[in-house]
């Protein structure tokens, strides 16, 4: 039998109908479609033992106790910790996405050298040579080696601050922040030791000045707890909340009333309430009380009007709730949660001595000895100094090191800040991402991510009572850094100056020790609370308050920058994750969008989407316009957190730095530099 | 569709008078469910981005809303509203799919998306009147290093398929088995076993989550509040999230009324 | 001329079982073995020599975990142990501890049961099943049995398909709700 054209065909048709009865047919087509759904780029979960541990995360300004959540050993989630009495579980947007930012693609991935423009890397050992060598020639001369400060509650600080006393130079600073502010106005003018704290647990009444204390002042998560805790679903509500300022940010949105208060007239506010409160037979055992109560009887409810724009009614409506609240707390600061002033500070100590609220927290005792006490230091002024030594009247520093501090972005007149930082001989950032500072930086030495290292926070600012918290190395390190502590101790021995400690670890054990708390319990994600008060006595000074509240004038358009912690904080830039939480109101594409209601748009001729520049203080910003009725008129409201010039294609390139245009003050009487509610100028571009 | 009746159903009880709007529980959300950070990319010849604000874009199977009272200053009110996946007792979205890759068929009442079974045909999208899914137009990138800890939680979607929350439906899962292991009950669950990321991140403790059912659970009483309503309830899809306030003009915004309606 | 009309019809349907019985055979026999590819395990693990001669039980290194997951196939972390040095004669043992105990990684065992991420499988709710319902014996096996990995879709030829898991969720009452194995 030959094979003709027809049997060939037979024979395929035949193998074909033979297919039909293998699995070559059915198996080809279900594994295909399973290979196509198998990219190689789709990434493959990794599987194991699920745990969670606990530390204190230190990526938002205050803190969050947090349970960094693993599979396998690694770093996936972060879930809180619901056994701390403070944050009940709850968790911060920044410290939510901790582990992500663990392996953020703007991590410095190990100690680099400026070289030329670009970054070199270097070792460890010689980056120590290399400062080493430099400090060695101005040891003992006051003012040439600096250092500013962005955790204001580490122990950190006194190993860094004790070593630059250790070098004889007073020249440490910390971030401006409402902490800074009080501290100026309660260490500083009043005379008083400790810090003020607030006890919203107890309260039944919060009046909030300016201060957001959902979403920018002090603790926010413990914040939230203490509020939701006290107006239960399915309860009545015991306490109610007063938000007064210029914007119906967060805080204002949960408040049982909004009063609008001009930014910039808001310690003339506070001194109305001052007014009525004294008139109501109130007083406060602070010394100069009388003299500071004669002031406050300038501040009656037709003046506070015209300076801070708030309704007379409005005012004894909060005087009245005030006077019959059985445990009232008044909250001030700044709404963007720095700027604020001594007057403001000091009125809302007042009120709350008046109202029997005052409450002080009692320092921890110290680990370094030889480190500068805390106050003392928060009452210092950096945008002051920055300011002298940019005309010349304070000589530039020859070392200036930056720690969890990102100055060149998010210190006012942030242009004009980050060119006087530059005047620096050495600039030395232990930033753990390339911040802004860091980008600019000669030197960059990273510190772990708050995870992978050993930290702590004291009494974090707006707290009731003392407290401590202990954060441990959860994670192994992901780049090559070093704990800054760590390298500053082994600094100071190469320069003959005696810290007391070999190692960081030794420090806080010693710090622990001294506060009579228990490491493990610590290290297990308990934080230690003390219920002794600090002393109440001070003293008012009516005359330099005279001074400050006479430079209020209360008209003109002014500006006031939000701080959304989603968005991010000056040493954090919008985490990845991150980003769909802002808004399109807030930021679209490239364009930052503030915030103004619609007579105030009327008044500048401007529409909804209209192209701005908003200038002061010798900057401007391109910005488009959002009307919100949530803006009281004559206030322009502006994000924080956006337009970085470092960090990552995520977050670079959006927006516009706000900060450039906050413009600087010096607070008459106190000569405390302010940019709270700042003067501001719109132009139609 | 009829609504299926179910012993459990996984629900929410929202309270909008307590959102700060931090969106902590977005941010978690994506944390637990392995959703890629939008890409930074602008296509500048089309005018249109791509990144993070370009909200047509974004993967936000919780998204928090901000609303207003719509007057005007000093009567301007605002508020926060978190919106996951209702779970409808009688979806919209499951009789539309023309490949059952969505369903709802197991004992609690989640509605489930089955990834590998969308052909991305997006016709659930358009049913959904509360815009709760979300297609993957493009595959997820994370920043370089970023992908080294995934949540063993959920699979990584490639492009082309809908999404949307399940109520963290792993962490059930999980539950069930450490009732199992440790003598309890997998099919009766106490309250708190078995908690979302969002409700559990969220720092005021607005987002209550917990069997509807269940007289034992929070959200059972809280859901029955004269003070809780569910959006878009003249639809007849039967949330199973609920929200609590007790605002007028914030129930009000929670479906359409003509202006002299009185809600009912 | 006439065309001889020639009826092949003998020698067309020949041609025709011919080339049904060809491809039935390729299909069956040579199919197989083209598809997949005969792989080993990274390190000859043998069963027996941890289960007969040194005693341990299955749940020495199988278990329940506290939270009610399954440790799987164990980690270094269990091998170590016993493993941190070589106690024992064989090359396996010696090659596990060179290249993988002492340079710290984890062994990539072949997973024969390998489940894609969109599966969820829960070892605590089948308990009181055999394990060799769905895995191979290999309790008193000295060598590892050889892995066959499908080269197209990339999955071990004993991964169980969703029919498998459906009719057994079926023939026992329960619930086969998308959501019951899907993540």
């Amino acid at each position: 039998m030959g094979l003709d054209r027809r049997a060939f065909i037979k024979f395929v048709v035949g193998g074909a109908a033979g297919t039909l009865f293998t699995p070559i047919p059915w198996k080809l087509a279900d594994d295909a479609s399973i290979w196509s759904q198998n990219w190689s780029w789709i990434p493959r979960l990794k599987y194991g033992a699920l745990t969670a541990d606990a530390t204190y995360s230190k990526l938002c300004p205050a803190g969050c106790a947090v349970k960094v959540k693993k599979v396998a050993g690694i770093a996936y989630g972060v879930e809180g910790n619901s056994a701390n009495e403070l944050s009940k579980g709850g968790v911060c947007p920044l410290c939510a996405t901790g582990s992500q930012m663990l392996r953020s693609p703007s991590r410095v991935a190990g100690p680099m050298k400026k070289d030329g423009d670009k970054f070199k890397p270097i070792s460890w050992d010689e980056a120590e040579a290399l400062l080493a060598d430099k400090l060695k020639g101005l040891k003992g001369q006051d003012g040439k080696v600096a250092a500013i400060s962005g955790d204001l509650s580490g122990t950190a600080n006194e190993v860094l601050s004790g070593f630059l006393a250790g070098l004889g130079s007073k020249s440490y600073y910390y971030m401006p922040t409402d902490q800074t502010a009080m501290a100026k106005a309660w260490n500083g003018v009043m005379g008083g030791s400790g810090q003020i704290g607030y006890d919203l647990e107890e309260a039944d009444l919060i009046l909030c000045i300016g201060a957001d204390i959902m979403d920018a002042f002090g603790p926010v998560v413990r914040n939230q707890k203490a509020f939701a805790a006290k107006r239960p679903m399915e309860g009545d509500k015991t306490l109610t909340l007063v938000y007064a300022g210029p914007v119906r940010n967060r805080t204002a949105a949960v408040a049982d009333k909004w009063v609008a208060v001009r930014p910039d007239g808001a310690a003339a506010f506070a001194m109305g309430l001052v007014n009525l409160l004294v008139k109501s037979g109130k007083s406060a055992s602070l010394g100069g009380f009388s003299d500071f109560a004669d002031l406050a009887a300038k501040f009656g409810p037709e003046a506070v009007a015209k300076l801070s724009g708030v309704n007379p009614e409005a005012l004894k409506d909060v005087a009245k709730a005030l006077l019959v609240a059985k445990n009232p707390v008044i909250v001030v600061g700044s709404e963007s949660g720095q700027g604020a002033g001594v007057a403001l500070s000091a009125a809302g100590v007042t009120l709350n001595a008046m109202l029997g609220s005052l409450n002080v927290l009692p320092e921890f005792p110290k680990a370094v000895a030889s480190a500068p006490d805390r106050a003392g230091l928060l009452a210092k002024d950096l945008v002051g100094w920055l300011a002298a030594v940019d005309a010349g009247k304070a000589p530039a520093p020859e070392v200036l090191f930056v720690y969890e501090a990102n100055p060149a972005y998010s210190l006012p007149q942030a242009g004009n800040m980050a060119k006087t930082l530059r005047k620096a001989g050495m600039l030395v950032s232990f930033s753990t991402f390339m911040d802004e500072t860091a980008a600019m930086a000669d030197l960059v030495l990273p510190a772990p991510h708050p995870f992978e290292r050993l930290d702590d926070a004291q009494s974090p600012y707006g707290l009731g009572k003392a407290t401590y918290a202990l954060a441990t190395a959860v994670v192994a390190p992901e780049k090559d850094c070093k704990g800054t502590p760590d390298f500053i101790l082994g600094l100071s021995g190469k320069l003959g100056v005696d810290l007391g400690f070999g190692a960081f670890e030794d420090v806080l054990k010693a710090k622990v020790e001294a506060i009579g708390a228990d490491w493990d319990a610590l290290a297990g994600g308990a934080v230690h609370v003390s219920d002794k008060k600090g002393s109440a006595q001070a003293s008012l000074d009516a005359g330099a308050m005279s001074k400050a509240l006479a430079g209020i004038k209360g008209e003109g358009l002014v500006l006031i920058a939000q701080a959304h912690l989603n968005i991010g904080t000056g040493k954090l830039a919008t985490p990845p994750l991150n980003l769909p939480t802002i808004r399109e109101t807030e930021l679209y594409g490239k364009d930052v969008f503030v915030q103004m209601c619609a007579a105030t748009a009327k008044s500048l001729g401007l529409s909804e989407g209209a192209k701005v520049k908003l200038a002061a203080g010798g900057a401007d910003i391109s910005a488009r316009v959002n009307l919100s009725e949530g803006v009281m008129p004559g206030v322009v409201a502006a994000p924080l957190g956006l337009g970085r010039t470092a960090w990552d294609p995520y977050t670079k390139g959006k927006g516009d730095n706000v900060c450039k245009i906050l413009a600087v003050s010096a607070e008459p009487g106190t000569g405390l530099s302010v940019w709270a509610g700042s003067a501001v100028s719109v132009a139609k571009m | 569709m009829q609504a299926k009746e179910f012993k459990i159903r996984w629900g929410m009880v929202i309270d909008v008078d307590k959102c700060t709007g931090c969106g902590a529980c977005m941010v978690a959300c994506q944390v637990e469910n392995n959703i890629a950070p939008a890409t930074p990319e602008m296509d500048a010849w089309a005018g249109v981005t791509h990144d993070a604000s370009n909200k047509l874009r974004t993967l936000t199977w919780m998204l928090v809303y901000e609303i207003n009272n719509k007057k005007a200053f000093p009567e301007y009110e605002a508020a926060y509203m978190p919106r996951p996946c209702m779970q409808c007792s009688s979806p919209a979205c499951v009789p539309v799919c023309p490949v059952v890759a969505t369903d709802k068929n197991e004992e609690g009442g989640i509605v489930s998306q089955v990834y590998p079974r969308c052909i991305g045909c997006r016709y659930c999208m358009a049913a959904c009147p509360y815009h709760a899914r979300y297609f993957n137009w493009f595959d997820p990138t994370w920043p370089t290093g970023m992908d080294k800890g995934l949540s063993p939680s959920t699979s990584v979607r490639p492009r082309g398929v809908v999404e949307k929350c399940n109520f963290c439906h792993t962490r059930f899962q999980q539950a069930k088995d450490k009732a199992r292991q440790n003598g309890g009950d997998p099919n009766n669950l106490p309250d708190g076993a078995y908690v979302t990321a969002c409700a559990e991140v969220c720092p005021t403790g607005a987002i209550v989550f917990g069997d509807l059912n269940n007289p034992e659970h929070k959200v059972h009483e809280l859901a029955h509040s004269k003070h809780a309503f569910r959006l878009l309830e003249k639809l007849g899809l039967g949330p199973q999230v609920y929200y609590y306030s007790k605002r007028e003009w914030v129930h009000r915004l929670g479906d359409n009324y003509l202006p002299n309606e009185k809600k009912a | 001329m006439e065309e001889k009309k020639t009826t092949k019809c003998g020698g067309g349907f020949l041609a025709f079982v011919l080339g049904f019985l060809l491809s039935v055979v390729a299909g069956w026999v040579v199919f197989p073995g083209l598809l997949y590819s005969e792989l080993d395990q990274p390190i000859q693990f043998s069963h027996k020599i941890h289960t007969e001669d040194q005693g341990l039980t299955c749940d020495s290194c199988h278990f329940f975990r506290e939270d009610g997951s399954y440790q799987g196939m164990p980690t270094n972390e269990q091998c170590t142990g016993c493993h941190s040095d070589v106690i024992g004669q064989t090359p396996a043992e010696a090659k596990y501890v060179q290249e993988y105990v002492q340079k710290n990684k984890e062994v990539p065992w072949r997973n024969y049961q390998y489940q894609p991420d969109n599966v969820l499988f829960s070892h605590k709710a089948h308990e009181p099943f055999e394990c060799t319902e769905c895995h191979l014996d290999v309790a008193k096996a000295d060598k590892a049995p050889k892995y066959y990995e499908n080269k197209l879709s990339g999955y071990s030829k004993q991964t169980m398909k969703m029919w498998q898991c459906e009719r057994c969720h079926a023939e026992n009452g329960v619930s086969n709700a998308c959501h019951v194995c899907h993540k």
